[in-house]
């Protein structure tokens, strides 16, 4: 019989964790809650209007949600991140978030904390997220809204964040990195560090929309860093260098000695993805991951079942491989490729096709590799 | 929370918590706060721990669990009943079973 009785442990130390890493097993997923964000930020890839009427009667509602909930911890889901879109634009956000922890799931959730109110304060005390991460895109006025193009945001951000890092709750902090803010990079570091004894991190890499909006693409576009800028900016964060270099570091080749070959590989999903997770989007289209929009990798939760999905959909469409010949000399035989942004669903909404090179990330790939050998 | 476990009353699992079997483990997931630190901690149970589990579901007295189980381990009976009467008396501080009388 047991010296103890039960036993607590920190979630890392659960065995099952072990276990789940032996095989294809559903450990986590994300919801999308809605596409739509009452703020208007100038790098969104997703963001609808707030008002918008449409994409509002297309989501998911509760029962539905609740259904692919039960679902996805009946196949071991472990963890939900409810993400938007802005989360708490749902009217019935805590019914929602509800009928996902009733499944036993332990719940993230991403917000601008713009729409923080005390109800919600008093919801989180009493039912508890593992986390909350807020993005901050300025500590100033004038760089905050100046990204979220929306006035009057500032003030609501901050009132929002003072509640949450009130509640008790742990809070998270990160940032992206774009033209607009990037003066305040370092100003909104010191900002987040003072406020969350978590980590905080912050995000270069701004992705094209979704719904390939051309005219969102090219302000999208307008807002990248340049890759000297990025690699700069991470040289200059110990932590993420330092986190850059034990991970990547270690796998920088020397200068590889002529005529040596790299051994080819036609698939081009070599990420891991679809192994342990997947995204839910708003209207309950199950994708393989948060960036993958590609319309073949689409699978409707309200047509079909998730085991469905997990078990003969995803295998099915992830075993995809390429014959281009430009993906198979470049990416995929390049020994940057741990450095680089490029997979399969980038390259889609960069080019618009799943096998196709992005220079733009060879550039990235290359500058942080420079920075790694002199750093 | 220090009332002693009676062995007459009939416990069941709170609806603070969600227990849930993930590849054969049991683990409990708190929903409300005050049950662990949410954020970092869930809570499991070894083979014995779980062994009683299965039965506190509300539709018998203790006694009625001790027996069973006595029935089903080698085991002295003192012993047991002390070992059943700790891990309730745990579970209940812990706001993961409650008294259904």
């Amino acid at each position: 019989m047991a010296e103890g009785f039960v036993i607590r442990r920190p979630l890392p130390e659960f065995g099952l964790w072990e276990k789940m890493a032996d095989g294809r097993a559903v450990f986590s997923f994300d919801f999308e809650a809605t596409a739509r964000c009452n703020l208007d930020c100038r790098h969104c890839y997703i963001n609808r209007p707030a008002g918008d009427k449409a994409a509002k009667t297309r989501e998911l509602g509760v029962d539905e949600v609740g259904r692919i909930g039960a679902e996805a911890a009946a196949r071991g889901a472990v963890w939900c991140l409810i993400t938007g879109g802005e989360p708490l634009l749902r009217n019935d956000f805590f019914d929602l978030y509800q009928a996902l922890l009733s499944k036993g799931l332990l719940l993230s959730l991403f917000t601008n904390a713009t729409l923080v109110t005390d109800e919600h304060v008093r919801f989180f005390k009493k039912f508890p997220p593992r986390d909350i991460e807020v993005t901050v895109y300025g500590v100033t006025r004038e760089t905050y809204e100046r990204v979220t193009r929306t006035p009057g945001s500032f003030e609501a951000f901050m009132r929002g964040l003072d509640r949450l890092l009130g509640s008790g709750v742990t809070i998270r902090l990160k940032a992206m990195a774009l033209r607009s803010n990037k003066h305040e990079i370092a100003a909104i570091g010191d900002f987040c560090r003072a406020r969350t004894k978590d980590y905080y991190r912050f995000d270069p890499h701004l992705h094209f929309r979704f719904d390939r909006d051309e005219a969102r693409n090219t302000a999208i576009r307008a807002e990248r860093l340049s890759p000297r800028e990025v690699a700069r900016l991470e040289r200059l964060d110990p932590e993420r260098f330092g986190a850059l270099k034990a991970a990547c570091g270690d796998l920088l080749p020397a200068d590889p000695p002529p005529g040596s070959h790299v051994p080819e590989c036609r698939h081009i999903f070599r990420c891991g993805v679809g192994q342990r997770s997947f995204v839910i989007g708003p209207e309950g289209y199950l994708r393989p991951c948060l960036s993958l929009h590609h319309p073949d990798f689409l699978y409707d939760l309200r047509k079909g079942s998730l085991t469905d999905a997990w078990q003969r959909f995803l295998p099915k469409v992830l075993a995809r491989e390429s014959d281009r010949a430009e993906y198979l000399e470049r990416c995929g035989k390049c020994p940057l490729v741990n450095l680089c942004l490029w997979c399969p669903a980038h390259a889609y909404l960069e080019t618009g096709a799943l096998d196709r090179p992005v220079d733009d990330f060879c550039r990235i790939a290359e500058a942080r590799a420079e920075a790694l050998k002199s750093g | 929370m220090t009332e002693k476990i009676d062995l007459s009353r009939t416990y069941a699992p709170s609806d603070d918590v969600v227990v849930r079997e993930i590849e054969g483990e049991i683990v409990i997931v708190p929903l409300t706060s005050g049950i662990g630190d949410v954020e970092d901690e869930c809570f499991t149970f070894d083979e014995w721990g779980r062994a009683v589990w299965s039965k506190i579901d509300g539709s018998r007295p203790l006694e009625t669990v001790v027996q069973e189980l006595l029935d089903e381990y080698d085991a002295p009976a003192g012993l047991l009943k002390g070992e059943v009467v700790g891990l309730l008396q745990e579970l209940y501080e812990r706001r993961m079973i409650v008294d259904k009388g």
